[in-house]
């Protein structure tokens, strides 16, 4: 009990020491630092004068982020990147979530913000929604007609959080409540929903929430019924309810569509939605081709996560890999892979119309003898995606030949 | 753990008399060997008490029986979607679904005949019952066709008493069990349908499961244990003969014991089951529990390996029969 009475007495001494000498070092150091930096680097001084400035310059600590002797980092700075600027700024407070803005994931905070001063808020580079267009182009954007008006302005934040969110497209809120912190449910916001009520709804599913051609920047492309204001073919008169439950109600105008579902292969699974049809497609409105509810690839990996993931690592990938519908068949298919045209889908709509015909012979008779079936592109190419060029499934100078040319 | 201690006091003694060594680098080296030995042994007694599976069971001893590609004689098999082996007749049934037919071979594997029939669009299910009639999934009509060869019958089955889901009824692969009842997977509405074989409903499965998207294959076990997988989500679920979950097992992810996307399974004699994971170009052997044993194959194109599997089919010698693209391997454990 005395050893640790003593030991406890020494490590007290030590630390009260210890931390009087540092404070006595910073305290005297503190604005000689910045005036034996600015003997050198006197631009500094103009840095302070700008509206905005960073605590530590405005403090004179330039040693906060910069080793005034030696460091590993250029402009001398103590650590790397956004590690540096989580010494302060707490990285648990707003970094981190499912979606991180790439910036943030990848440290380079100094894409948007300056490290020194700025006159615009939060040290930014450039003021609201000119920072954004940096990176993502304006065409794309607000190049339509009808624009949101918070996009007009240029207040990207107002529905997205720079850096990090638990919601697809870094949106502050979940999509449904998003739009209702503005759009509030009034006589004429209902007049504009033929009197349904929408409150709740996703309007995303039918509107674009930056621009678009259409009067309430509407989708591009609409459904018939729903852009002829002929609500009732599919709801409950002044009820979102619907009229019939499941596909039958599509089946009902649709009437041929099943038959793309008779096949070998068919993508007959409800998934993760309550009702088959919506599972891919939106039934008013979409930006997309075939009214599907997202871009193309988001509703296809929304399944195929293994799919996802196995593209996203491959260094090499098919220039088309995205856009799935361009090879394969969504309802279904009798080929193998749910291809549209079978082992000739990649001579279809010309993209690779000479193939075979002037490289390694592939077709019903040339037998893989490896496999003993017949050869097609996809015998040596992966169009998924690989580590090797040409999205070969081998080593290109040797090892990809050697499979059936035996030295 | 008595002789761990000794064997750490072992190492104290070791330490201290060689850090009297002159040679100090020496010293060091072989102090820092003793520490791994150390290491190795408490990860070695860590093992035991905490079984945790390190790496991934690979069994290695299968060999090829048969390739099945088809010839001048039978034709190319186009799709072929679904086999069994009758063990009465010995005999091999395969949906050759691109050819619309059903072609059957003896047990050496050669070819023996084949049906064709304005009734059979595109045969994907195949199963058997005692009587020797034929219950075949065609989709091409979505529906389940009976087949009588005896009688020279070739009709759809008429379900009956289905209790109306959310969505229409869309069949999808089919199991038997030894009363002859019919295991149908209804896509659309999430369930399993169990059918006696006159097409009489008898009662549904449901799984109650969050992760649950739908299931992708079925089969049921001379006990009345029913199997099934759901590709989506990766996960093999197991019901007692009452229809109650007993484990659920997989999962879609990359790690020993998940799966990537498991498209069918079989039952083996011993209980095993065998789920083929068509992404990762393997077959993972699983306990009734969930418990990884092995995995069999290794993706690629040569024999024994798998490019594209989709079936499974374990008969009552433990060959395993496994659609693979445009071809049937038969392997023997």
């Amino acid at each position: 009990m005395k050893f640790f009475s003593y030991a406890l007495g020494i490590i007290i001494c030590f630390v009260v020491i210890v931390g009087f000498e540092e404070t006595s070092i910073y305290a005297k150091s503190k604005v000689d630092t910045f005036a034996l930096c600015l003997e050198c680097h006197p631009k500094t001084k103009d840095l302070t004068m700008k509206g905005r400035v960073h605590q530590p310059l405005k403090e004179g600590k330039c040693t906060e982020c910069h080793n005034p002797h030696v460091s590993k980092h250029p402009t001398l700075l103590s650590d790397i990147g956004g590690e540096l600027c989580y010494n302060c700024h707490d990285r648990k407070k707003g970094f981190i979530g499912i979606v991180v803005h790439r910036p943030v994931e990848e440290g380079n905070c100094l894409v948007c913000h300056n490290a020194h001063s700025s006159d615009i808020k939060a040290l930014l580079k450039k003021a609201g929604g000119d920072g954004c267009f940096s990176c993502h182009p304006k065409e794309g954007i607000i190049a339509k007609k009808n624009i949101h008006p918070e996009v007009r302005k240029g207040n990207c934040s107002s529905c997205h959080n720079p850096h990090a969110s638990d919601r697809e497209g870094l949106l502050n809120k979940d999509r449904r409540s998003l739009c209702a912190g503005c759009h509030t449910e009034t006589v004429a916001f209902a007049n504009m929903h033929m009197g349904y009520k929408v409150g709740g709804s996703d309007c995303l599913g039918c509107h674009s929430p930056h621009s678009s051609n259409r009067k309430g920047i509407l989708k591009a492309s609409l459904h018939k019924p729903f852009e002829e204001n002929k609500c009732s073919s599919c709801h409950v008169a002044g009820s979102t309810a619907v009229v019939r439950t499941g596909m039958s109600l599509c089946v009902d105008c649709h009437k041929t569509s099943m038959e793309g579902f008779n096949k070998i292969s068919n993508h007959l699974i409800l998934g993760k939605n309550d009702s088959f049809c919506n599972s891919c497609h939106n039934p008013h409105a979409s930006d997309e081709r075939y009214l599907l509810k997202d871009k193309e690839k988001r509703v296809c990996y929304e399944c195929h996560t293994d799919t996802k993931d196995y593209v996203a690592k491959s260094a090499h990938k098919h220039p088309k890999i995205g856009e799935c519908l361009d090879c394969h068949v969504a309802h279904g298919s009798n080929a193998l892979f749910f291809l549209s045209k079978g082992s000739n889908t990649c001579s279809q709509e010309k993209c690779h119309e000479t193939q075979g015909t002037f490289t390694h012979p592939i077709g019903e008779k040339i037998i893989d003898p490896r496999s003993k079936v017949a050869m097609d592109c996809s015998t040596c190419h992966n169009p998924m995606g690989s580590p090797e060029s040409s999205i070969l499934r081998f080593e290109k100078d040797k090892e990809l030949c050697v499979q059936c040319h035996q030295m | 753990m008595c002789s761990m201690s000794s064997n750490v006091s072992g190492a104290k003694v070791m330490i201290r008399k060689i850090n009297t060594n002159d040679n100090g680098q020496q010293a060091s080296y072989i102090s820092w060997k003793v520490f791994s030995y150390i290491q190795l042994l408490i990860l070695f007694v860590l093992y035991f008490l905490f079984p945790v599976q390190l790496y991934s069971k690979e069994k290695a001893e299968i060999k090829v029986v048969a390739v099945i590609s088809g010839d001048e004689i039978v034709g190319k098999l186009n799709k072929p979607s679904g086999l069994f082996f009758d063990e009465i007749r010995k005999r091999l049934y395969v949906a050759d679904s691109g050819n619309n037919r059903l072609i059957s071979f003896d047990s050496e594997f050669k070819y023996l005949n084949e049906l064709s029939h304005e009734e059979l669009i595109l045969p994907t299910s195949i199963v058997r019952n005692k009587e020797g009639h034929f219950f075949i999934l065609d989709n091409g009509k979505a529906d389940i066709i009976f087949i009588d060869l005896e009688k020279k019958v070739v009709e759809p089955l008429s379900l009956t008493g289905i209790p109306p889901g959310k969505e229409k009824f869309v069949p999808g692969r089919i199991a038997i069990d030894k009363a002859n009842r019919l295991y149908i997977i209804d896509k659309l509405n999430k369930r399993l349908l169990i059918v006696e074989q006159t097409g009489k409903f008898v009662r549904e499965i449901t799984v109650k499961d969050k992760n649950f998207l739908g299931l992708t294959d079925v089969r049921v076990d001379n006990n009345g244990d029913i199997y099934a997988v759901d590709a989506v989500s990766g996960s093999v679920y197991v019901f007692d003969n009452k229809g109650e979950m007993v484990s659920r097992f997989g999962g879609r992810a990359s790690s020993i014991g998940t799966l990537r996307f498991p498209v069918s399974l079989a039952i083996d004699k011993n209980g095993l089951i065998y789920v083929v994971d068509q992404h990762a170009g393997k077959v993972s052997v699983f306990d009734k529990k969930g418990s990884l044993q092995y995995t069999i194959a290794k993706p690629g194109v040569k024999e024994g390996e798998l490019s594209n599997p989709s079936y499974i089919f374990i008969d009552r010698e433990g060959r395993i029969y496994l659609i693979d693209g445009n071809r049937i391997q038969v392997f023997k454990e």
